[in-house]
């Protein structure tokens, strides 16, 4: 969710607060007056929501990736089978098996170090325990470096193509993609 | 130690090359070509700050004693330039401003500082016409940009950027409005680069953070530091500015063309260092940017003058746990003697510095760990970087600069921190295993200050590197090498006018059984630019075997058979 929706919802908010009617003391209860709880309440579903479909939009962003991952290692497999030079694939494979690692490229990184410098971590506890990078979503520490280390070999192939080797780190990183809905939140 | 007289040695050397380019592999015994001198066989470092006495004592300013604002506590450069080349290396500092509140009380004037060749210099400052602009200065990289034989200076600035170009009679011109690379904003690094390598220089400028003036003037410590003081905020928290590619059209002018060589800094990441080194060995230069808190960047060349970050995948980005780290200076060289380029990134305190061994295929394992950078550097907050035989014995050691940018750390003891503190000399044991040296490296590495900049070069040509330092608020210190050391050869590379650029060229040296590997690049350590000629320490070693260069547009000059002990030039094409 854009920040300017949150600030319009502020505003919202404000509206309501300064149209809340004076009342006479004796005629006052102790509670939080209702309309604002109700509307706590509905910001707070917008809250939540917005963490969900922050979660959903970096799933889409690491499954996205995964599938330009996929097809750069059909199309690195098919030419090392046909004897031709597949580096601009198995580089391309790298990168794409990287950025799953760092949930998307720099400009990813970029909106990312945003939402932390503003006090937003998807997983604050997670991120406390060692389990999480900063502001990452759903890709842990761990999982994290196993891609990137995984990257580096298949970026090594680049210069010296080893299919089997291949095949092998490929089968790893989808084990590990696998692996990252296990602990879906 | 009586200082070589670089001129009669760069005469001498000038023979070598006649020989060497006339004749193809053979060259002449190389006795007669050095002068003699005494190798000392003992070990052990030895560094005095002779700053004061030598004539290098202009302040350099630093914004608000409390450090409100990143930009108090950023610092500035130094480098070595031989503007006048009279074969002694001059010294120029970046200056900052001096703040109070948000008044400024002074402008601070960068230094050019002329090599009298007696171990004294003399400020030239205003007859040369490079104090700065009245600019608040930020980083330095030389060059000679346009081809004329005359080194150049591109100043960084917190505004816009100043380049010096050298008029060869002992006075500088700002060209920089006329030529294009000005940029307003807060710049950091810079490299020079032949990125396309058609023989031009290009150029690329890092930026910090996107913040005008009143930002700073107004800027007010706001950021919880351990729940225990208020500090200047950021970088975190506060948006960044976005790096700048310069090609030039061959015309002296440069046009922006960042998108178009894929070079966006998509991280908007808060630059400082800028490297530029051939790191994958393929023959083109590559660029690394150390990013303050961010990955940092690893811009591979494609050969055709675009780039592709490759930082993730070669292991350059980020530690070996996959974290992004502070990058604030960069160090480049074979730290492992195999032949290949190593790097070494300086980063906060309460985390390490980076050492990353080269397997000379642009891939890049984090070593900080094994070889000792790690534990070394924990503790401090570091900035400027070389890797340089420090003691001649044929290995590079590793200097880290130091100095944290709170001062209002002194005010806890308990965090073990402090706001001034040691730099440090890690010495090279062979192989990549360094051991902290700083104790026994004599009186200049016990002084204590917050320390930013660091040039390497040797000043008084008498044969090792001496170390150029600026700090915080303080005189620059100049550390001059008394360490007992071996053997030696400095080479000058040169390419004669019209006809590209040394920088970029890679020389190779064999002897006794080992390989060591120089670049010579426009900028380096943290923001500064060492000296261009290419000190290497040969320890016991009186000869070298084989030595080649490796020109930027690929042409190689090899020589066998040469003495060690003298400055050695040579010229491409002679």
């Amino acid at each position: 969710m854009k920040w300017r929706c949150w600030s319009g919802l502020g505003v919202a908010g404000l509206i309501l607060v300064s149209s809340v009617p004076a009342t006479p003391a004796a005629e006052m209860g102790t509670e939080t007056p209702r309309q604002l709880v109700e509307t706590y309440d509905s910001l707070a579903d917008s809250i939540l929501a917005a963490k969900k479909t922050e979660w959903n939009l970096v799933h889409t962003i690491l499954a996205t990736t995964y599938s330009h991952a996929e097809v750069a290692k059909r199309e690195a497999t098919a030419k090392l089978e046909a004897g031709q030079d597949a580096e601009a694939e198995l580089e391309n494979l790298a990168t794409f098996v990287a950025q799953i690692g760092t949930e998307g490229d720099a400009a990813v990184a970029a909106i990312r170090k945003r939402l932390v410098e503003g006090g937003h971590h998807h997983h604050a506890g997670g991120e406390q325990q060692g389990i999480y990078d900063p502001g990452f979503v759903i890709v842990t520490r761990d999982a994290k470096k196993a891609f990137l280390d995984a990257s580096k070999k298949i970026a090594r192939m680049a210069k010296s193509p080893d299919p089997a080797a291949l095949e092998t780190e490929w089968a790893a990183v989808q084990r590990q993609f696998e692996a990252l809905h296990d602990g879906a939140s | 130690m009586r200082p070589v007289d670089p001129r009669v040695a760069a005469g001498i050397g000038l023979v070598f090359l006649a020989i060497a380019c006339g004749g193809g592999a053979e060259a002449p015994s190389g006795g007669e070509i050095s002068p003699t001198r005494t190798v000392v066989a003992a070990t052990g470092f030895r560094f005095v700050d002779v700053a004061s006495e030598a004539g290098i004592d202009r302040v350099v300013h630093a914004g608000r004693p409390g450090k409100d604002h990143l930009l108090d506590s950023a610092g500035t450069g130094a480098a070595w330039i031989d503007y006048d080349r009279d074969g002694w290396i001059d010294a120029y500092i970046v200056n900052g401003w001096k703040l109070e509140g948000s008044r400024v009380l002074e402008r601070g004037k960068n230094a050019l500082y002329r090599n009298r060749g007696d171990g004294t210099f003399e400020d030239v400052t205003d007859r040369a016409g490079v104090g700065g602009e009245g600019h608040w200065g930020g980083g330095v990289a030389v060059a000679d940009y346009d081809g004329d034989g005359w080194p150049d200076i591109l100043v960084t600035n917190f505004g816009p950027n100043v380049l010096y170009r050298n008029r060869g009679d002992g006075t500088f011109e700002n060209v920089a409005p006329r030529i294009g690379v000005e940029v307003p904003g807060w710049n950091t690094g810079a490299a020079f680069l032949d990125a396309d390598t058609d023989g031009d220089l290009d150029l690329y400028i890092a930026g910090y953070i996107d913040h005008s003036l009143e930002d700073v003037l107004k800027a007010e410590r706001t950021l919880d530091w351990k729940g225990v003081e208020r500090v200047a905020p950021g970088p975190f928290g506060l948006p960044g500015a976005v790096d700048h590619f310069f090609v030039a059209t061959g015309d002296g002018v440069f046009v922006e063309a960042t998108r178009e060589a894929g070079l966006q800094d998509l991280g908007q990441g808060f630059g400082f260092t800028v490297r530029a080194a051939d790191l994958d060995n393929d023959g083109d230069p590559d660029i690394y940017v150390a990013n303050d808190s961010d990955a940092n960047y690893f811009y591979r060349n494609e050969g055709d003058g675009t780039f592709r970050d490759v930082g993730l995948w070669s292991g350059l980005a980020l530690d070996a746990g996959g974290a992004a780290q502070a990058g604030m200076g960069v160090a480049v060289g074979d730290a492992d003697g195999d032949g290949t380029l190593d790097i070494c990134v300086t980063n906060f305190s309460e985390d390490f510095s980076t050492l990353y061994r080269g397997d000379g295929q642009g891939f890049f394992d984090d070593i900080s760990d094994s070889s000792g950078v790690g534990g070394a550097t924990y503790r401090s907050l570091s900035w400027g970087t070389v890797l340089a035989d420090l003691d001649n014995d044929g290995d590079q050691d590793l200097v880290v600069i130091n100095g944290h940018i709170y001062p209002q750390v002194d005010a806890h003891p308990e965090f073990e921190l402090a706001y001034a503190q040691p730099n440090l000399l890690l010495e090279n044991t062979g192989s990549a295993r360094f051991v902290d040296a700083t104790d026994r490296a004599g009186p200049g590495f016990g002084q204590v200050r917050s320390s930013r900049g660091l040039a390497a070069g040797d000043y008084d040509n008498d044969g090792d590197l001496d170390l150029l330092i600026t700090h915080l608020d303080e005189p620059p210190s100049l550390l001059r090498n008394d360490s007992a050391r071996g053997s030696w050869l400095t080479v000058i590379c040169e390419v004669p006018p019209g006809e590209g650029t040394a920088i970029g060229s890679r020389v190779t040296l064999f002897f006794g059984g080992r390989v060591a590997v120089r670049d010579l690049a426009s900028s380096g350590a943290f923001l500064s630019a060492h000296d261009p000629r290419l000190h290497f320490g040969l320890g016991q070693t009186e000869r070298v075997d084989r030595l080649e260069v490796r020109w930027p547009d690929g042409s190689r000059t090899t020589l066998e058979n040469v003495a060690a002990n003298g400055f050695l030039t040579v010229r491409k094409g002679s």
